[in-house]
């Protein structure tokens, strides 16, 4: 049950006060720059930081430096690993402002971004477009993502439809209708997976998740989801600090609940099912993420969504970099670095605090 | 609670008891069958006492195990087949089992066989089920080209069909032998680096101790992973780096099975390598090379195709 506090009264944390939070947000962006350049300069192939940077800022505009390199190293550089690591810190950037954002209109810790279906929909349409002819398929490309958003938008658009009551959306209802079409659909996918026949390994691998095959068709297709929802979610964000209060209390300071949940809920819903449909389903980085920057950063969600983006890009881009370097050349799935790094930092936070949180 | 924990205890005994029962019920119903003294060692080092030296109705577990069974004349006698059986095509019309791993238990003893021919991944939970019902399993287990012969032998030894298992290995043999006598004088620097790709999404190879490996050195080519082990995923950047000369990738006969032949031509970050510039690209058949059954010296013969063209026909 919500608590009838206000949300200042929830940001005691360490660095709450408006004006570290602002150096934090700067800092954190700062960080992000130097993430990307350093995850761009490591990989299983050893290429000097030099070297890098030169092929970096050689693709700049006015820049033009004499090339030294082999053309394949240029090819690791800027068509491997750089939309790898764009593409990594975007899926960071919206599967945690969209966890956040689900926590904050369930007003439920364990609410993530997965909660109402979208990837059960992703998996069950990403499983139709490998059993289709190969024929409708451009070498595997186009048609299996574009089936995966099409079963997230309508996974949720069907648990939508199922928890409204009347012209309200009771929280409640939609978590339980979430999680029962999420229980028909994931079985609905055991089904097909077992009947899959030598289709079965590709299926698998999708399932599981992972970033081995970025490319910058993909950074083009996911950005502009990303962007726009993230966008949105940040505007509304002192709405999501009205609706930590009781429904009823925000109805009585004139805010029309019902109609933003639903906008909410749709920008968070489209830059989740964006990012499933190409890495598939990234677990635990929507949960975590979150909670860890509200430990830290306190619960206001002006704050916390923007500092949440920045962070999730970090997060996600740093164990993309560990999952394809500690083994290397061989790559270990992201979903198990996510865990691996993200649980006991997470329960550091927890323990270091020792107060309720949420 | 303490009633429902106690009706759950009296519902496992129960259930524990029937089963009991049945197992013993197997038991006697068997008794009649007269064993023969006749032992073998099959591929997972497991002594097997064969019900008979001639079976008649014998059931294969696995593709490859059917086609050594067809090779040696044993068609007719196969009485049960996999959902994944599609070679030789006369194969179609036996009736199937279930799937590779996961064959349905009672359909195998249903179907009343005097021998099951079975893979190591039957070992856990298939072979011994079927033993307890007093059927003869015999396991092949190949990792290499010789285990491959030696399985062929090993079936012919329990069939009852040593002759004919003497002439196709040695059919086979002598195959091999052409191909590697080609390419055993081969200095280094006249192998080209092969990457095989098994999976483009993400995308995987073949190291150390497959058959992949093995055929692609026997071929007279050099493979990139042969410093990784199993069926590893590999990271684009480091084929990049390799440059292969080559590049084989599976595909199948079938619909939705030439995804990594797709990937090897189409990939555009794979446009710098040697391979792609010179438009040496290969498809290979995913159901031949991934059987270590009669067809894997098709196999061998298609990557010495693939690797070193002006070889194929030299004498």
């Amino acid at each position: 049950m919500p608590r009838h506090i206000k949300p200042a009264e929830i940001a005691v944390t360490f660095l709450s006060g408006r004006r570290l939070r602002i150096y934090s947000l700067l800092g954190l962006a700062a960080a992000l720059v130097v993430v990307i350049a350093v995850a761009t300069s490591i990989g299983s192939v050893k290429i000097p930081l030099s070297t890098t940077f030169r092929i970096l800022l050689d693709r700049l505009p006015l820049v033009d430096i004499h090339q030294t390199w082999p053309s394949s190293i240029a090819t690791i550089i800027l068509e491997i690993r750089l939309p790898r690591v764009i593409l990594a810190g975007l899926v960071g950037a919206a599967l945690s402002i969209a966890g956040a954002t689900y926590q904050g209109l369930f007003r439920n810790p364990l609410a993530d971004p997965y909660l109402i279906g979208v990837a059960q929909g992703a998996s069950v349409g990403a499983i139709i477009g490998f059993l289709l002819p190969t024929a409708w398929n451009i070498a595997g490309f186009g048609l299996i993502p574009l089936l995966a958003f099409i079963g997230a938008i309508l996974a949720t658009v069907v648990v939508y439809l199922l928890a409204r009551v009347g012209k309200t959306l009771p929280v409640t209802t939609l978590i339980l209708s979430g999680v029962a079409l999420s229980a028909l659909l994931s079985s609905i996918a055991s089904y097909l997976i077992i009947s899959s026949g030598n289709k079965m390994h590709g299926i698998i691998f999708w399932l599981m998740g992972s970033f081995s095959m970025s490319r910058w068709s993909e950074v083009g297709i996911v950005l502009p989801y990303v962007a726009v929802g993230t966008a949105v979610i940040i505007v509304f964000a002192r709405l999501l600090n009205v609706m930590q209060l009781d429904e009823e209390q925000a109805q009585q300071l004139g805010v029309n609940v019902e109609r933003y949940k639903i906008l909410l809920l749709a920008a968070a819903t489209l830059i989740t099912a964006a990012s499933v449909s190409f890495v598939g389903t990234i677990g635990f980085v929507g949960i975590i993420i979150p909670h860890a920057v509200r430990l830290v950063w306190g619960a206001d969600h002006r704050f916390l969504l923007p500092l949440a983006v920045l962070t999730g890009a970090i997060f996600m881009i740093l164990t993309d970099l560990i999952s394809r370097t500690v083994l290397a050349p061989t790559e270990i799935p992201i979903g198990v670095i996510t865990a691996v790094c993200g649980a006991p930092f997470f329960l550091y936070l927890l323990r270091r605090r020792k107060k309720a949180i949420f | 609670m303490k009633n429902t924990l106690k009706k759950i205890a009296i519902f496992c005994l129960a259930a524990a008891v029937f089963t009991g029962l049945l197992a013993s019920c197997g038991k006697t119903l068997e008794s009649t069958t007269a064993a023969s003294p006749t032992v073998i060692t099959d591929q997972l080092g497991r002594a097997v006492t064969l019900a008979t030296n001639a079976p008649q109705r014998i059931i294969s577990l696995a593709p490859s195990n059917t086609e050594i069974l067809f090779a040696l004349g044993l068609g007719d006698r196969v009485v049960g087949v996999t959902d994944f059986d599609n070679y030789p095509p006369e194969v179609k019309t036996k009736p199937s089992v279930g799937g590779y791993s996961t064959p349905n238990i009672e359909e195998v003893i249903a179907m009343n066989p005097d021998l099951v021919l079975a893979t190591e991944v039957h070992q856990a939970a298939v072979i011994p089920q079927l033993e307890s019902q007093r059927i003869t399993v015999v396991a092949l287990s190949p990792q290499t080209l010789d285990d491959v012969l030696a399985s062929i032998t090993l079936v012919g030894k329990a069939t009852g069909k040593v002759k004919e298992a003497v002439k196709l290995t040695a059919a086979m043999q002598q195959r091999i032998n052409s191909v590697t006598n080609k390419t055993g004088k081969l200095s280094p620097e006249m192998k080209p680096r092969v990457f095989y790709i098994i999976w483009n999404d993400p995308l995987m190879t073949a190291g150390a101790g497959t058959f992949i490996d093995e055929l692609i050195n026997k071929a007279g080519g050099i493979n990139i992973a042969g410093d990784l082990t199993s069926y590893p995923t590999i990271s684009l950047e480091n084929v990049l780096t390799a440059n292969p000369q080559v590049i084989i990738a599976g595909a199948g006969m079938g619909e939705g099975e030439d995804l990594p032949y797709q990937y090897a031509t189409t990939e555009s970050r794979l446009q710098g390598t040697d391979a792609r510039r010179n438009d040496r690209v290969y498809s290979v058949n995913t159901d031949i090379i991934g059987r270590p059954g009669p067809r894997i010296v098709d196999a061998l013969e298609d990557f010495l195709a693939d690797i070193h063209p002006e070889l194929r026909d030299q004498p």
